[in-house]
C-alpha cells in the first residue's frame, strides 16, 4: 500500500516538474510582455503628443455589446439567473473551502513540525484529504458556471472573455499548477517524512497555498471588473492592456476580505467534520482527537472571524469612494435591510462562538474559578449584540406611530445608525475574547510573582479600552460632523486590537510557566457544544450566500457597471424573501454535498473483507503484499 | 433558599422583557415597538440559555425540574395539567396572531431611500452626488451674511414648513396628527443629521411625488416645493435647518 | 445514523429559521424596477435624453475626442466651453455673430475659426484661423439635429443652462438621416483638403499639421498606388515615427472616387 503511494508521489513529482516547466515556459512571455508595455509607455511619454484615448478609439476591439431582451436564451421552465446564482454561490463555497483548508494545513503542519507533536500532522493529513474531493467538486462546479455563463449569458461571457482571454489562459495554467501541488502534497503526505523530506513536503504546501491565492485573485479580478470596470473607455471599448483591467478599484479589497472570509469559512467547515465526527464515535481516544480537531479548527474560524468586520469596512469604503451610488445602494436604500439579516447571523456567529468556548471550558476542572464571570460576559454580548440589531427604520404598528408620534424613536433610534453599531461589535469582539481568556486559563494557575499586578493591568486595559471605544463612539458619532462618523470606527477598530495584542502579551509572560491545576481533558464536553459547532458551520455558509448576493446584487441592471447594461428579463432587482430563499437552497445543496464529500474520505478509510468471495489463492496473495507493504 | 435554576432564567426572561416595558413605555414614554421586543426577547432567551448551559452541573439543573416533569410518576397530575395547559397556551397564541383586528396592516417605508444620481428641477438637471449648498461657504467666509441667510430660511420656515413640521422642527406641526406617515423629526439624529445637504435639496425640490418606488407606499403628502418656492430659499431653509437643531451635514469628503 | 439525522435536523432548522427571518421578519419590499434605457424617438425624448445623445455622438460619430482631449493638446478641452463663452463674445479676437452661449456654441461647430483660443490655432497664422473641420460637412457631418445634442450636451458639461431645446420634427432625425442627403462632389483638391481637414494632421498645401507625415514631397516618395492604398487602409504601412490608428479608416467610403483620384494625383503631383 504504502509503496504504492510512493509511487503516485513519483509520478505526481514528475507532472509538477513538467508543469513548473511549462509555468516558467509562460512566465518569461509574461515578463517580456511587461517588458514590452514598459517599453511602449517609455516612447509614449517622450512623445506626449501622442494620445492614449485614440488608441481606445482605434482599438481593435469593439464597444460593449448592447444586448435586447432576445439576446438572452431561455430554455422553458428554467431561471436562467436563478441557475448562474446557485451554480456560481456553490462554485464559489467549494473554492473557499478548498484554498482554506490548504492555507490551516500548512500551518498546522507548520506547528507539528516545531513541536514534534504528531496529532497536529494527522490532523493536518485528515484536512487535506478532506479537501481532495471537494477539490474535484469545486472544478466541476467551475465548468458548470461557464457553461451555464455561456448558455445563458453568451454576450456578457463574449465581452469579457475579449478583455481576460489572456488571463483566463494562465487560470487554466495555474489550475494545473493547483491540481499537480495538492495531489503531491496529499499523496506524498507519508512518503515525504522526517528531516529534509518533511521541508520538502511543507514547501510543497506553501507552493500549494501560492499558486491557490493567485488563482483566486485572477479569478476575483474578473468579478471586480463587472463591479468597478477599468482599463475600457466609457463605451466599453477595450484600451488592449489587461492589466488596469485586473487591477481595479475593487480588486485589492475584495481579494484581502476573501482570503480572511475564506480562512473562516474552511475552519468552520472543518469545525463541523469534527463535530460530527465527534458525535458518532464512542471510542474515547477518537472523541479526544476530534474534540480537539473541532477545537482547533474552531479556533482559526473565530481568529480569522475577529478581523473580518475590518476588512468588510475596507471593502466598503472603497465601494464609496469609487462609486458613492453604489456605496447608497448598498448602506441606505433597499439593501440596507439584507443588512439587518446580515446582522442576525452575525450575531448567531458570535453568539455561537462564545458558547462553545464556554462549554469548553469543561474540559478542566479549574474552571470552574471562572463561571461565575459567564454571566457578565454573555450580558455584554447580548446587550452590544441587541444594539448592533436594531434596524433603522423600525416595524412600528400604526397604534404605536400614534404613540410615538412619528417612525422615529428617541431611544431606540440612536442605536440604528453607524456608530453604535460600530461600538456595539467592538464590545461584542472584546467580549469574545474575553471567553477565550477564561478558557485558555481554565486548567492554570499563574505562578509569577506580579500576577496581581499582571491582572490589575489586564482589567485597567480592558475598561480603558471599552471606554474609549465608548467615547468615540458616542461622542464622535453623535455630536459631530459626519465626516468623523466613519472616521471613529478606524481608531476604535485600532483600540480592540490593541487591547487584544497587549492582552495577549501580559498573559503569555504571565503563564509562561504555570502550574497545572487540574489536566485539560479532551473529549469531555456535552455534546450540545459540538451543535454550536454545526451552527457556526451552517451560519457561515448562509451568511457568505447573503453576501454574496449583495456584492453582485449592488451591480443593480449592470451586467458590467455602466457599460454593458443587463437587458434580459431578470435584470430586476429580486426580493429580499426570494434572494434568501435561493440562498437557502443554496446552502442545501452545498451542506449536503459537503456531507457526501466527508462520507466518501470516511469509507475510503473502511475496509470490507467478504467472506467465500475471492478465491482462496487470491485473497492469500492480497494479504501478502499487503503485509510486506 | 436557593431558587431552582429553572425558575431562576424564567424569572431572569421575565424580568428583561417587563423591564424593557417599564423602561420604556413608562419611564422613557416611547413604547417600544412589539416587533422590536420580539426579536430582542429571541435573543436573549438564547443568551439566558446558553448561560445556564454553559457547564454540565448548571444544564443538568436546569432541566431537572422539566425531566422530572415527565418521568417522575409521583408528579402525574401536575404532569397531566401542564400537557393540557401547554397546547392551550400555543393555540391561543397562534389565534391571537393569525385572527382579523381592526388595525390597518402595518407598512413599512424606507425613509432614506438611495437618492437618484441626478435629479431636475428648476429645468435643470443637478447631480445630486456633486451637489452642494452655494451658501455654505459663508459660513466661514462671512459669517454675518452667513447669519442673515439663516433668519431668510427661517421666515421660509414658518410661513410653510412649520405646520407639518414643527415650530421646534420636531415633526410635530398642528397638521402633523392628520398625516400619515407624520412629517419628518428633524431633531432626530436618524434623519438630516445622517444626510447631505444635495438630498434635502431633493426631498424639498421634488417632494413626496419624487420619491423613488422603493419608498412606496408612495403616500407621503411633502409637496413639490419647487413650485413654490425658489432655489435659494429651498438652500436657506436647509441652512436654517441645519442651524437650528445644531446638527452638521453629511459630507463625505474630508476637510 | 441517528446522529446523522439529529445534526441534519438542526442544520436544517438552522436554515429555515434564517430563511424565515428574511421572508417574515424584516418588511416585504420590491425594489424598483431597472430605468428604461434611453429611447431614439425624438418625439417623446426628455432633454436629459437628448444631452446623452449628444454625449455619445461627442465621443463617437463627432470624433471630437480625436483632438479634445487631455492627452494631445490638439485642440482646447470642452469641459468649460459654455462657461467661458460671455468672456468669449467681449473678446477683441472674436469674429463670430453669436449672441449668447447656444448659439456661440453651435457657430463653434460650424465656423470653427470664428475664434481661436490662443495657441489652437494653424501653425503660421497666429491663431486666426482654426485647424477644426466645419463638423456639418465632410467626413463628419454631422446634421442639425446632432449639432444641436451636441450644443446641449456641452452646456450641461459645463455645468449652465441648458437652452437648447429638443427638435420636434422627428424625421429630421439622426437615425435617419445619415445617408439621405447625398452631398454634392467637391470641386477643387483645395475643397477636399479643406473640408476633409488632411492639413489638421499632414503638413499638405497651406496647412501644417504635425501629427502625420509631411506631405509636401509625397509623389516623390511614394508611388500613385502605394498612396492611394494609404487614403483607403491608413494602417497598411505606417511611416517611421508616426502612430498607428491615428487616421480615420473610412475615407474609402467618405470620398467620392472622383473625388479620391482628384486628390491621389494632386498628391502624385508633390515632388
Amino acid at each position: 500500500m504504502k509503496c504504492q503511494d510512493g509511487n503516485r508521489g513519483k509520478f505526481n513529482l514528475l507532472g509538477l516538474v513538467a508543469l513548473l516547466a511549462i509555468l516558467f515556459y509562460f512566465a518569461p512571455i509574461h515578463f517580456n510582455e511587461e517588458n514590452l508595455n514598459f517599453g511602449v509607455s517609455v516612447a509614449e511619454s517622450a512623445e506626449p503628443a501622442a494620445e492614449a484615448s485614440t488608441d481606445v478609439a482605434a482599438s481593435p476591439y469593439g464597444p460593449a455589446p448592447k444586448t435586447t431582451l432576445a439576446s438572452y436564451p431561455t430554455i422553458k421552465g428554467i431561471n436562467g439567473r436563478v441557475v448562474i446564482w446557485l451554480v456560481a454561490q456553490l462554485h464559489l463555497w467549494f473554492a473557499a473551502f478548498v484554498l482554506a483548508v490548504p492555507i490551516f494545513v500548512f500551518i498546522i503542519e507548520a506547528i507539528g513540525m516545531r513541536t514534534r507533536d504528531r496529532r497536529y500532522d494527522n490532523m493536518a493529513y485528515e484536512f487535506i484529504k478532506v479537501s481532495i474531493t471537494a477539490y474535484s467538486l469545486t472544478a466541476i462546479l467551475g465548468g458548470l458556471l461557464l457553461f451555464s455563463l455561456v448558455l445563458f449569458y453568451p454576450d456578457l461571457w463574449g465581452y469579457l472573455a475579449t478583455i481576460f482571454k489572456d488571463s483566463m489562459f494562465w487560470y487554466a495554467a495555474l489550475f494545473f499548477a493547483e491540481s499537480a501541488c495538492l495531489y503531491l502534497y496529499y499523496y506524498g503526505w507519508h512518503w515525504l517524512q522526517g528531516g529534509d523530506r518533511k521541508w520538502v513536503h511543507l514547501t510543497i504546501g506553501l507552493l500549494l497555498n501560492a499558486v491557490g491565492t493567485m488563482l483566486m485573485f485572477l479569478a476575483n479580478s474578473w468579478l471586480t471588473f463587472m463591479m468597478s470596470p477599468e482599463g475600457v473607455n466609457a463605451a466599453g471599448v477595450f484600451a488592449g492592456d489587461i492589466w488596469p483591467a485586473i487591477q481595479n478599484h475593487l480588486w485589492n479589497p475584495i481579494n484581502l476580505h476573501r482570503v480572511v472570509a475564506n480562512v473562516a469559512f474552511g475552519g468552520s467547515i472543518v469545525g463541523a467534520y469534527a463535530a460530527f465526527k465527534f458525535l458518532s464515535s464512542s471510542r474515547a481516544e477518537d472523541r479526544a482527537h476530534y474534540d480537539w480537531m473541532g477545537y482547533t479548527a474552531n479556533f482559526i474560524a473565530i481568529s480569522a472571524l475577529l478581523p473580518l468586520p475590518f476588512a468588510g469596512y475596507y471593502l466598503t469604503t472603497e465601494i464609496y469612494a469609487f462609486s458613492q451610488q453604489m456605496g447608497i445602494t448598498l448602506m441606505g436604500g433597499i439593501f440596507a435591510w439584507l443588512f439587518i439579516i446580515q446582522a442576525v447571523l452575525i450575531g448567531a456567529l458570535f453568539l455561537s462562538a462564545n458558547y462553545y468556548l464556554w462549554c469548553c471550558m469543561g474540559r478542566s476542572d479549574g474552571a470552574e474559578r471562572y463561571y461565575k464571570y459567564i454571566k457578565y460576559i454573555a450580558i455584554v454580548i447580548v446587550g452590544a449584540f441587541l444594539v448592533w440589531f436594531t434596524p433603522h427604520t423600525l416595524v412600528l404598528t400604526n397604534e404605536e406611530l400614534k404613540a410615538l408620534g412619528g417612525p422615529y424613536h428617541k431611544y431606540v433610534g440612536p442605536f440604528g445608525i453607524m456608530p453604535a453599531k460600530n461600538t456595539a461589535v467592538n464590545l461584542m469582539i472584546l467580549a469574545t475574547f474575553v471567553s477565550f481568556l477564561f478558557y485558555r486559563r481554565a486548567n492554570k494557575i499563574a505562578t509569577v510573582s506580579w500576577v496581581k499586578i499582571g491582572n490589575s493591568a489586564q482589567v485597567a486595559l480592558f475598561v480603558a479600552g471599552v471606554i474609549n471605544i465608548f467615547i468615540l463612539g458616542v461622542y464622535y458619532g453623535y455630536f459631530t460632523n459626519t465626516v468623523y462618523k466613519i472616521a471613529a470606527s478606524i481608531p476604535q477598530v485600532c483600540t480592540t486590537l490593541a487591547v487584544i495584542v497587549i492582552s495577549i502579551l501580559i498573559d503569555s509572560f504571565m503563564y509562561k510557566n504555570a502550574k497545572e491545576v487540574a489536566p485539560l481533558k479532551w473529549g469531555r464536553v456535552p455534546e450540545r457544544s459540538q451543535y454550536a459547532l454545526f451552527l457556526l458551520a451552517v451560519s457561515f455558509t448562509w451568511l457568505m450566500g447573503l453576501m454574496g448576493y449583495i456584492r453582485s446584487g449592488i451591480r443593480q441592471h449592470w451586467h458590467v457597471v455602466d457599460i454593458m447594461r443587463d437587458n434580459s428579463a431578470d435584470a430586476f432587482t429580486p426580493t429580499m424573501g426570494f434572494a434568501a430563499n435561493v440562498v437557502s437552497i443554496g446552502t442545501i445543496i452545498f451542506l449536503s454535498m459537503v456531507i457526501f464529500v466527508f462520507w466518501l474520505s470516511q469509507i475510503s478509510a473502511k475496509k470490507v473483507e467478504p467472506e467465500n468471495y475471492w478465491a482462496p489463492e487470491a485473497v492469500d496473495g492480497a494479504v501478502g503484499k499487503g503485509g510486506g507493504g | 433558599m436557593k431558587i431552582p435554576k429553572l425558575l431562576q432564567a424564567v424569572l431572569v426572561l421575565a424580568i428583561v422583557y417587563f423591564g424593557f416595558i417599564l423602561v420604556f413605555d413608562i419611564i422613557l414614554d416611547h413604547v417600544i415597538p412589539s416587533s422590536l421586543l420580539t426579536m430582542y426577547m429571541f435573543f436573549v432567551v438564547a443568551g439566558v440559555f446558553m448561560v445556564y448551559t454553559a457547564n454540565e452541573k448548571s444544564a443538568k439543573e436546569l432541566v431537572a425540574p422539566i425531566k422530572a416533569l415527565v418521568e417522575d410518576p409521583s408528579k402525574k397530575m401536575i404532569r397531566n395539567v401542564v400537557f393540557v395547559i401547554l397546547p392551550l397556551l400555543a393555540g391561543w397564541y397562534t389565534y391571537e396572531k393569525t385572527s382579523l383586528s381592526f388595525e390597518a396592516p402595518v407598512e413599512l417605508r424606507t425613509i432614506h431611500p438611495a437618492p437618484p444620481s441626478s435629479m431636475k428641477a428648476y429645468g435643470k438637471r443637478y447631480n445630486v452626488l456633486k451637489l452642494e449648498n452655494p451658501f455654505r461657504k459663508f459660513e466661514k467666509t462671512d459669517p454675518k451674511k452667513f447669519k442673515e441667510l439663516i433668519a431668510e430660511g427661517a421666515k421660509v420656515y414658518i410661513q410653510n414648513c412649520h405646520f407639518c413640521h414643527g415650530d421646534k422642527l420636531d415633526g410635530k406641526g398642528p397638521y402633523a396628527a392628520g398625516l400619515n406617515p407624520t412629517p419628518a423629526n428633524f431633531q432626530d439624529v436618524g434623519t438630516i443629521a445622517q444626510l447631505q445637504e444635495s438630498y434635502l435639496f431633493w426631498r424639498i425640490a421634488t417632494g413626496g411625488p419624487g420619491l423613488p418606488k422603493e419608498a412606496a407606499p408612495w403616500i407621503s403628502s411633502m409637496p413639490i416645493w419647487q413650485d413654490f418656492l425658489s432655489e435659494e430659499e429651498i438652500w436657506q431653509v436647509i441652512l436654517f435647518l441645519y442651524d437650528y437643531t445644531g446638527y452638521q451635514p453629511r459630507s463625505f469628503g474630508h476637510e | 445514523m441517528k446522529n446523522f439525522l439529529k445534526v441534519a435536523a438542526f442544520s436544517l432548522l438552522v436554515i429555515f429559521s434564517f430563511a424565515g427571518f428574511a421572508n417574515l421578519g424584516i418588511p416585504k419590499i420590491e425594489p424598483a424596477p431597472p430605468p428604461t434605457e434611453e429611447k431614439i424617438d425624438l418625439g417623446s425624448m426628455t432633454i436629459e435624453q437628448f444631452v446623452g445623445i449628444g454625449e455619445k455622438i461627442y465621443k463617437g460619430k463627432g470624433t471630437c475626442t480625436l483632438c479634445h482631449n487631455a492627452l494631445g493638446g490638439r485642440a482646447p478641452l470642452l469641459e468649460k466651453a459654455a462657461t467661458v463663452t460671455a468672456a468669449r463674445l467681449k473678446d477683441p479676437r472674436y469674429k463670430g455673430e453669436a449672441t449668447d452661449i447656444e448659439s456661440y456654441l453651435v457657430e463653434s461647430m460650424i465656423k470653427p475659426s470664428a475664434f481661436v483660443v490662443a495657441g489652437f490655432g494653424k501653425k503660421g497664422t497666429n491663431d486666426a484661423v482654426s485647424p477644426m473641420p466645419d463638423v456639418s460637412t465632410g467626413s463628419i457631418g454631422m446634421n442639425e439635429v446632432e449639432i444641436a445634442a451636441v450644443t446641449a450636451y456641452l452646456q450641461e458639461l459645463g455645468g449652465v443652462e441648458v437652452t437648447v431645446k429638443v427638435p420636434e420634427d422627428a424625421s429630421d432625425s439622426a437615425a435617419e438621416d445619415d445617408e439621405e442627403e447625398q452631398r454634392k462632389p467637391f470641386e477643387t483638391v483645395e475643397d477636399i483638403l479643406d473640408e476633409v481637414g488632411c492639413g489638421a494632421c499632414h503638413k499638405v498645401g497651406e496647412d501644417e499639421g504635425e501629427q502625420g507625415p509631411d506631405l509636401t514631397k509625397i509623389g516623390a516618395l511614394r508611388t500613385e498606388a502605394h498612396i492611394r492604398a494609404s487614403i483607403l487602409d491608413p494602417n497598411a504601412e505606417i511611416t517611421k515615427g508616426f502612430k498607428k490608428d491615428l487616421m480615420p479608416k473610412d475615407y474609402g467610403t467618405q470620398l467620392y472616387a472622383s473625388e479620391l483620384e482628384m486628390l491621389v494625383n494632386y498628391l502624385v503631383a508633390l515632388k
